[in-house]
């Protein structure tokens, strides 16, 4: 957050383009060195014993400074990155200072710079390597730099003379006697023009890594139902261009299909969800086959349950139609059998069988047994088959004699279309954030839950959650946190277990104690209750729902 | 919640198929349909409006859809032809590779029992090394030759069919019936049987079937046998055994417990190296005399170097010259020249201009006015008749010269090996040469005629015994072998003729002036045949190069040798050597490479919230360190999209996208969890690394 505020104030100067901070930057430290002597003294010309001479360097610099938001730090140090910089600019903010968010900006700043200053009473080492210290002196530069450039925004061009008089007013503010010219050689972020390896061990290198210590506690996350609402109000900036990137793959599909009459199979990667690709595909092939109807089969990868002996099923069912045997082996090579048998069976006229695989790469069928298998139905002579990979590195499922029987052709498939049905986004990022473990599925889940259950444990849920939920406004002490997280402090609410089998009893939900806990070990199997033990040794049952949550449950239970 | 928005966004298509594990595909009914059409219509429209149904080809109009559909299909059948012919000769090489091995398992096969071996099991070992594919070739091979002879059959075991002794002795009887049963002759099998029902893997079975069959031999192969599980295989070996094995003997050997391998009686067959298979089947298909079409250097560099950096077949080496060709018939449309077109078909505006395009055409044309034939230039560009009958003409002679170069190639490599014994040089090197029309210049051709000239009578006699074939229409040739010959004959007690350039016949005189040594080379007085002898060297040796000068010209400076030589690397390379996470990084990277704009706003690399969710979310990740703080990155991403729209913008909206796009970057393996530090993400993939 510092950080990034940081940066914001350094654009909020920025109109002054045509004198960016370089010439600044060099006052200043030449003043820092010099301000014992002459503070108020104009720039002599003896920063070049630190520096290159302020109008030399001046145009040079002046494209190198675009501020970068997750920048560790350096952001004007003179290094010898200007090239890398162009590439990781950042988006310009509103010109005009005041058009950002002025005020929080100012709170943001302010509290950057006490943190900065503290910084700068505090140097070590490491934060030298780190660069935490030259963030921190541009913090307090930029202070500087924006109180003089306020009154120049107006006459851009007149920046230049201008403000290193109002630079040197401030100088007496800066520490003094700081070894400048030796310390800022040492760049703490050399990125940019690095080769990858080089990044790679500058970034992995030993001692601690400095990243802020702010956490997501004060964002509220999003749950399954938020996510699709508020992805739904969103608005593609690139439809256009993905329509026509769809439109380019069009082109390719004679290319394809005569691949496939040349009796390769085909693979299609890169970044973007193909299932609407392939879908189109199936289409064009469909309708441009010369048979009257062409077995596809398509397979969805990406589907949880997924086997490989169906997908077998599944061809040998569009080979075979109602010739199907009734009983298909159990083993999925049994079933590749059958269908290869029923191919070599198979008059000529008949067109070949073609399968798409989407998303082969998804974790059910990334196994090598399975690869293996599918390999031996690629190496089945008319069978056609077409794969689509989303991850970067699925090339290395297949070792040389599957990648021989695969016989793959490979086509750039980039797409940018969302991955919104092969993966779960919202459970994903919370896997990611270590939030995962809470709930089971959230609030559809337990939904679907019970929904299976019978109805006494239907009942019996809807008791415990009008229970907890009426403890909860109960307590005080909970309404204050409540909303702002949701998942943590139901913990602190539950029903004693005793309790809650009294009123269980009371309105004939369960009948004997036995029956009671048959009922909460359903619960606690789908992880839908928790229980723990509070300190005087009672079993407390929660719910390890949000209030929201609960509340969507509860509704839904009593109007089903 | 607005499920049509939503669907749109998600690309959800109302059908359930999402969710369906496997389905076999319906076409949309037309209400649906009409949904999805229009972008179907507008690509057909910009082809062709005659693509209905792709009965034959499934080639596309060439030259902007002007192409006409004879044309088409002339490609199409001259493609169909030309790759059969090629096809055959890689088969029949395929075929006299594996020929020895096969005999030779063949007879060990027949010949061995469990009685000839001792009570062993005979086993046949067979490394195949980097040939993969060419066990399997060999396995069906045998199969076929045991099923016709009625001998019995080969049961092909790969790992993944055992992954315990009760289904890998289930499969094996599966495979040992159904191969000459057929899969119902299976069923019929088992429930055929009288007596108490057997379970599938009951080696009764087995032994019932052979019995009934009168089977003698049972060929049961394990084909990437190193993946087995070393335990099972002990209870397995109980047959006649055929082992693949890819790395050597004594490693796999290894790996068996010494009861198991003292049941076995082996015998190790070698299967010829991938290599040299390689090199073969480009011979064959580049060097023949009938040759239309031929392999440019760029593909043969790249075929190569795929061949010898990385392991692979010769199926597969055959595959990409086959899909080289694909492309040039497929994407060419000068590639129908090869089928000999009759003049009307061409639809002449658009074709000559392709032609008229083409770089060969104009160093042809400067050529022309640079010798002094302006009319024929002028008319080669403004008439198209000419032209075309200029263009075919050329194929014809260029088919020719290429033939020429591949009999010079050739050639050199005989000469090569009998000079050079010591180091080898393949076709294939000379090839790539020679396709850059680097051969003639090149060290190795002058140290080949050095080494000519220095050959005796007796070696000379061989090579030049080799020479006609390929040199029969060079009439100097023929009037030098009979000298030579009259030479001999008329010297028959000096043989052999040494010229003078030979290194026994330079003597070596060495003096000693002050102390100091000076060597003087100087010719030792020959005899009158040997000079003779030297004459007719020379003469051999500039006839040879005069002919290497005439044969060996520049492909690339034929006129018209984009229709017979195809090279261009890149359909072929990025097809079989894909670079799946350089795409996804490019397309995250810099978005805009592959989503072209249309409106032009969107240039620049910066980053803004017109690109992607996930391209903005990953150039803020190639920017942070090695752990990454993610309130700090989704305050990053928030700002992105805050700077562009300003105030209006919802953050729970860009919440969801980032959600979104973390997910992405998650699946593609790029960041994980990180213990460091709540709330923080390792970073795990470096890009370009």
């Amino acid at each position: 957050m510092k950080r990034k505020l940081s940066d914001s104030g350094l654009e909020n100067d920025q109109p002054t383009g045509s004198t960016p901070k370089r010439p600044r930057t060099t006052q200043v430290q030449a003043n820092g060195a010099l301000n014992d002597l002459a503070p108020n003294h104009s720039p002599p010309n003896g920063d070049a014993t630190y520096e290159h001479p302020p109008g030399l360097s001046t145009p040079k610099k002046a494209n190198g400074i675009a501020p970068t938001p997750l920048k560790e730090s350096g952001l004007k140090t003179p290094t010898h990155k200007t090239k890398a910089r162009n590439l990781f600019a950042t988006p310009t903010k509103p010109k005009t200072p005041a058009a950002g968010t002025p005020a929080r900006l100012k709170i943001a700043d302010r509290s950057a710079k006490k943190k900065s200053a503290r910084v700068l009473l505090e140097r070590d080492e490491d934060a030298e390597w780190d660069g935490s210290e030259q963030l921190a002196e541009e913090i307090l530069q930029d202070d500087e730099a924006e109180k003089a450039t306020e009154p120049v925004t107006e006459s851009i061009e007149e920046g230049d003379t201008e403000k290193p008089k109002g630079k040197d007013a401030k100088a007496p503010k800066r520490r003094a006697g700081r070894p400048k010219g030796a310390k800022n050689k040492r760049s703490p972020t050399p990125e940019g023009e690095l080769p990858a390896h080089e990044r790679y061990f500058f970034q992995n290198r030993a001692g601690t890594i400095k990243t802020s210590n702010t956490t997501l506690n004060k964002v509220p996350l999003l749950n399954h139902e938020e996510y699709f609402e508020k992805l739904g109000q969103s608005v593609d900036p690139c439809a256009e261009e993905k329509e026509y990137l769809l439109s380019l793959h069009h082109r390719s599909f004679p290319q394809w299909n005569f691949e496939f009459e040349e009796g390769f199979n085909i693979c299609l990667f890169g970044y973007g969800s193909k299932r609407k690709l392939v879908q189109q595909f199936a289409d064009w092939l469909y309708h441009h086959s010369a048979s009257k109807n062409p077995p596809i089969v398509i397979v969805n990868g990406y589907t949880p349950g997924i086997s490989i002996r169906s997908i077998f099923a599944m061809i040998a069912s569009a080979l075979l139609g109602d010739d199907l045997p009734s009983k298909l082996g159990a083993q999925p090579t049994e079933v590749l059998e059958l269908v290869q048998s029923a191919l070599k069976n198979r008059p000529d006229i008949e067109g070949p069988v073609t399968v798409l695989i989407n998303s082969v790469d998804a974790p059910p069928l990334r196994r090598a047994a399975n690869q293996a298998l599918l390999a031996r139905l690629a190496a089945t002579p008319r069978i056609r088959l077409l794969f689509t990979a989303d991850t970067p590195n699925f090339t290395a499922m297949w070792d040389i004699s599957l990648r021989d029987q695969l016989n793959h052709v490979f086509h750039d498939g980039t797409t940018f279309t969302p991955f919104a049905v092969e993966s779960d986004v919202v459970e994903e990022v919370n896997s990611l954030l270590g939030r995962k473990g809470q709930r089971a599925g959230g609030k559809d889940g337990v939904g679907f839950v019970l929904k299976s259950l019978p109805e006494n444990a239907r009942n019996l849920y809807r008791l415990l959650l009008t229970e907890v939920i009426t403890l909860m406004d109960d307590g005080h002490q909970s309404d204050d946190e409540g909303g702002a997280n949701g998942g943590d402090n139901t913990d602190d609410n539950g029903i004693e277990f005793r309790v809650l089998y009294q009123k269980a009893t009371e309105e004939f939900i369960a009948s004997s104690e036995m029956m009671f806990r048959t009922l909460l070990k359903e619960f606690h199997d789908h992880q839908m209750i928790t229980s723990r033990m509070d300190p005087s040794g009672m079993e407390i049952l929660g719910v390890p729902l949000s209030r929201d949550e609960m509340e969507g449950v509860l509704e839904d239970l009593v109007l089903g | 919640m607005d499920p049509d928005g939503l669907d749109d966004v998600l690309d959800l298509s109302k059908d359930r198929s999402q969710n369906q594990g496997v389905y076999i595909y319906q076409p949309a009914k037309a209400g649906k349909a009409s949904g999805e059409r229009p972008s179907k219509r507008r690509k057909v429209s910009m082809n062709k409006d005659s693509i209905e149904k792709l009965d034959g080809p499934g080639f596309v109009p060439l030259l902007n859809g002007d192409e006409s559909a004879e044309c088409v299909q002339l490609r199409y059948d001259t493609y169909k032809q030309l790759w059969s012919e090629q096809e055959h000769k890689i088969q029949s090489i395929l075929e006299d590779v594996d020929a020895g091995v096969l005999t030779d398992v063949l007879s060990f096969v027949r010949e061995t029992s469990p009685q000839t071996s001792n009570g062993c099991i005979p086993t046949a070992l067979v490394t195949v090394g980097s040939n993969v594919s060419s066990l399997s070739r060999l396995l069906s091979r045998l199969n076929d030759q045991l099923k016709s002879t009625n001998e019995g059959g080969v049961i092909v075991l790969e790992s993944g069919d055992a992954p315990n002794l009760k289904t890998s002795l289930k499969n094996i009887i599966r495979a040992a019936v159904t191969n000459t049963e057929g899969n119902d002759g299976y069923q019929r099998f088992l429930t055929d049987r009288s007596g108490p029902r057997v379970l599938g893997y009951d080696l009764d079975l087995l032994h019932d079937y052979v019995q009934r069959r009168g089977t003698k031999k049972l060929v049961l192969a394990l084909r990437d046998s190193e993946a087995f599980d070393p335990g099972l295989l002990t209870d397995l070996f109980h047959y006649s055994l055929l082992l693949g094995i890819s790395t050597s003997v004594e490693l796999f050997e290894g790996r068996l417990p010494r009861s198991c391998v003292s049941l076995l009686q082996g015998k190790h067959f070698e299967v010829q190296e991938a290599g040299n298979c390689v090199d073969r089947i480009y011979e064959a298909l580049q060097t023949s005399s009938d040759g239309r079409i031929w392999v440019g250097r760029n593909i043969t560099s790249t075929l190569f170097e795929k061949a010898t950096d990385y392991f692979q077949t010769p199926e597969a080496f055959s595959r990409m010259v086959k899909y080289a060709c694909m492309s040039h018939f497929f994407a060419n449309p000068l590639a129908v020249l090869l089928g000999n077109p009759h003049k009307s078909i061409l639809s002449q505006g658009q074709f000559c201009e392709a032609i008229r395009n083409l770089p060969s055409f104009r160093m042809f044309c400067e050529d022309l006015v640079e010798t002094g034939s302006i009319n024929e230039a002028r008319s080669m560009i403004e008439d198209d008749e000419y032209l075309l009958r200029a263009a075919s003409d050329h194929v014809d002679a260029g088919q020719q010269a290429m033939r020429h170069i591949f009999r010079a190639v050739l050639l050199i490599h005989t000469c090569l090996q009998h000079t050079h014994v010591t180091k080898k040089t393949t076709i294939s090197d000379l090839s790539v040469r020679a396709l850059s029309g680097e051969l003639i210049d090149s060290p190795l051709v002058e140290d080949m005629l050095a080494t000519v000239r220095t050959l005796d009578s007796e070696k000379l006699g061989e090579v030049l015994d080799t020479l006609p074939k390929t040199l029969s229409d060079d009439s100097a040739l023929p009037g030098i072998q009979a000298d030579l010959k009259a030479l001999l004959e008329a010297n028959p007690d000096s043989v052999p003729l040494r010229s003078e350039y030979n290194i026994n016949s330079s003597v070596m005189k060495t003096t000693v002036v002050q102390q100091r040594v000076l060597l003087t080379k100087g010719t030792a007085n020959l005899p009158e045949q040997d000079l003779q002898y030297t004459e007719i060297i020379d003469r051999l040796v500039g006839a040879l190069h005069e002919y290497f000068i005439e044969t060996l010209v520049r492909p690339q400076e034929l006129f018209m040798n984009e229709a017979f030589v195809f090279d261009l690397r890149n359909p072929l390379k990025e097809t079989f050597t894909p670079r799946p996470r350089f795409a996804i990084e490019r397309a995250l990277a810099s978005p805009f490479d592959y989503l072209i704009s249309t409106t032009a706003a969107t240039a620049g690399a910066r980053i803004s919230a017109k690109q992607p969710a996930a391209a903005i979310l990953y150039q803020l990740y190639l920017e942070s360190g090695a752990l990454v703080n993610v309130h700090d990155l989704w305050q990053a991403f928030y700002g992105v999209y805050e700077s562009d729209q300003g105030k209006k913008v919802d953050d729970r909206v860009v919440m969801s996208l980032f959600y979104s796009a973390l997910s992405d970057m998650k699946m593609f393996g790029m960041v994980k969890t990180s213990r460091k530090k709540t709330d923080h993400l390792a970073k795990s993939a470096w890009m370009g690394l």
